[in-house]
Formats: C-alpha cells, structure tokens, sequence
C-alpha cells in the first residue's frame, strides 16, 4: 500500500514535471515564432524608422547610441526619459537628473514599440498633462531600488 | 504629394494625395475626419524633433500622422 502511494506520488510529481516543461517549451517557441515572423520584423523596422524621422537630432544620436531620448513635458517643463520599449518605459527626471518615478501610458493596441514611442514623445511634448492623466504611474523605492504602483 | 500616416498593427498605413486636386483633398479630409472622429490624434511636423497637435484637417501639410487613443499601460 505504501509502496504504491509512493508510486502514484512520484508518477503525479512526473506529469506535473512535465506538463510544465511542456508548457514552457511552447510559450518559448511562440514566442521565438512571432519575433522571427517577417510580418512583425518589417513592421518593427517600419515603425523605428517613422520614430526616427520624427526625432529631433539630438534625441535620435541618444537614442541610437543609448535605445532611450529625452523630452520636455509640454506643460511642465519635467524631463522624461524614454526608453526602448511599449511598457512602463518612461522615467520622470528630476532637476538633478535623477529618477523620480516611472509613468506607462501609450496608444491603443497592439502596436510596434517604435509607434509606441513616438507616440508617447509627442503626447508628452504636447499635451503632457491629458497624457499623464490617463497613465500609470510608479514610485521609486529607495530602500529597495524598486518600484510599485 | 502630401501624405497621411495611420499607425496600425502592420507599423503604419500611408494614404498620398495630391494637394492640388481637389477631390483628393476632399477625400483625405474625411479620412481625417473619420480617424479623429475614432479618436485618433492628428500631428504634423514643424521642423526637426517638433510637432503640433491639430484639431482640424490641414490640406498643407506635407505629412499628417494618426495615432490611436491614449490608454495607461
């Protein structure tokens, strides 16, 4: 009787082990799918180079030599840094430069993240407050040097 | 040829017309209409790194960009 709960035991914890391999295997192939799919590259490389026509100099030489540029809010003058990416990529400057916070707003959809960002350049340069007031925002913990919303 | 830019799944959509013909403006006016009326935002360059917001159709501008609505992330 033992033996046979030690058996069914070790045949469950074998499965699980399993499915969850499994699992893993195909969100990683997925996902390896979709980034080689010619259809998203061209539209990835379709939406940087929209970004960079619509960058100032500047913000394009930072951009290509540190994936992030900087704006000045339209309303406050408050630097943001952008960075990179579709999600929680914008940082709040300080007037010492440093970070005060993170904001996550971009357009609707599922869009590249060159579109994201030039959309979130030019709504922060714009019209920053009707962009923050729809956004997220996330504060810096300095004990532990991470964020929360 | 003045140019719209629709941002979309594929990257961007681009629609050219020709400023001079005035069916063409008439034509690219509705699509403007239609995308802000959607909620699209409407920008146009005005040199180099810098941008306006319009509110409605300019039948001169070279390049008029389209982006959806805002949503917090």
């Amino acid at each position: 009787m033992t033996a046979q709960a030690a058996l069914a035991v070790c045949s469950f914890i074998l499965a699980l082990i399993a499915a969850v391999t499994l699992s893993t295997l195909s969100v990683a192939l997925a996902r390896y799918a979709s980034a080689a799919d010619p259809i998203f590259l061209a539209r990835d490389r379709r939406a940087l180079k929209l970004l960079k026509d619509w960058l100032s100099p500047e913000q394009l030489a930072c951009y290509e030599r540190y994936s992030f540029f900087d704006v000045i809010g339209s309303d406050t003058g408050t630097r943001f840094r952008i960075h990179h990416g579709t999600q929680t990529n914008i940082e709040e400057l300080g007037s010492n430069g440093r970070l005060v916070c993170k904001w996550c707003f971009g357009p609707d959809g599922n869009l590249a993240a060159g579109d994201v960002m030039l959309t979130q350049k030019i709504a922060l340069e714009t019209n920053e407050r009707a962009a923050l007031a729809v956004a997220n925002r996330s504060y810096a913990r300095p004990d532990r040097g991470a964020f929360h919303r | 040829m003045a140019t719209q830019i629709v941002m979309d799944r594929t990257g961007d959509t681009r629609h050219t017309f020709d400023a001079n013909n005035l069916a063409a403006v008439a034509k690219a006016e509705r699509r403007f209409m239609e995308l802000t009326g959607a909620g699209f935002t409407a920008a146009t360059r005005t040199g180099p790194g810098e941008q306006r917001v319009i509110r409605s159709f300019d039948p001169t501008a070279e390049e008029t960009l389209f982006y959806p609505r805002l949503v917090g992330g």
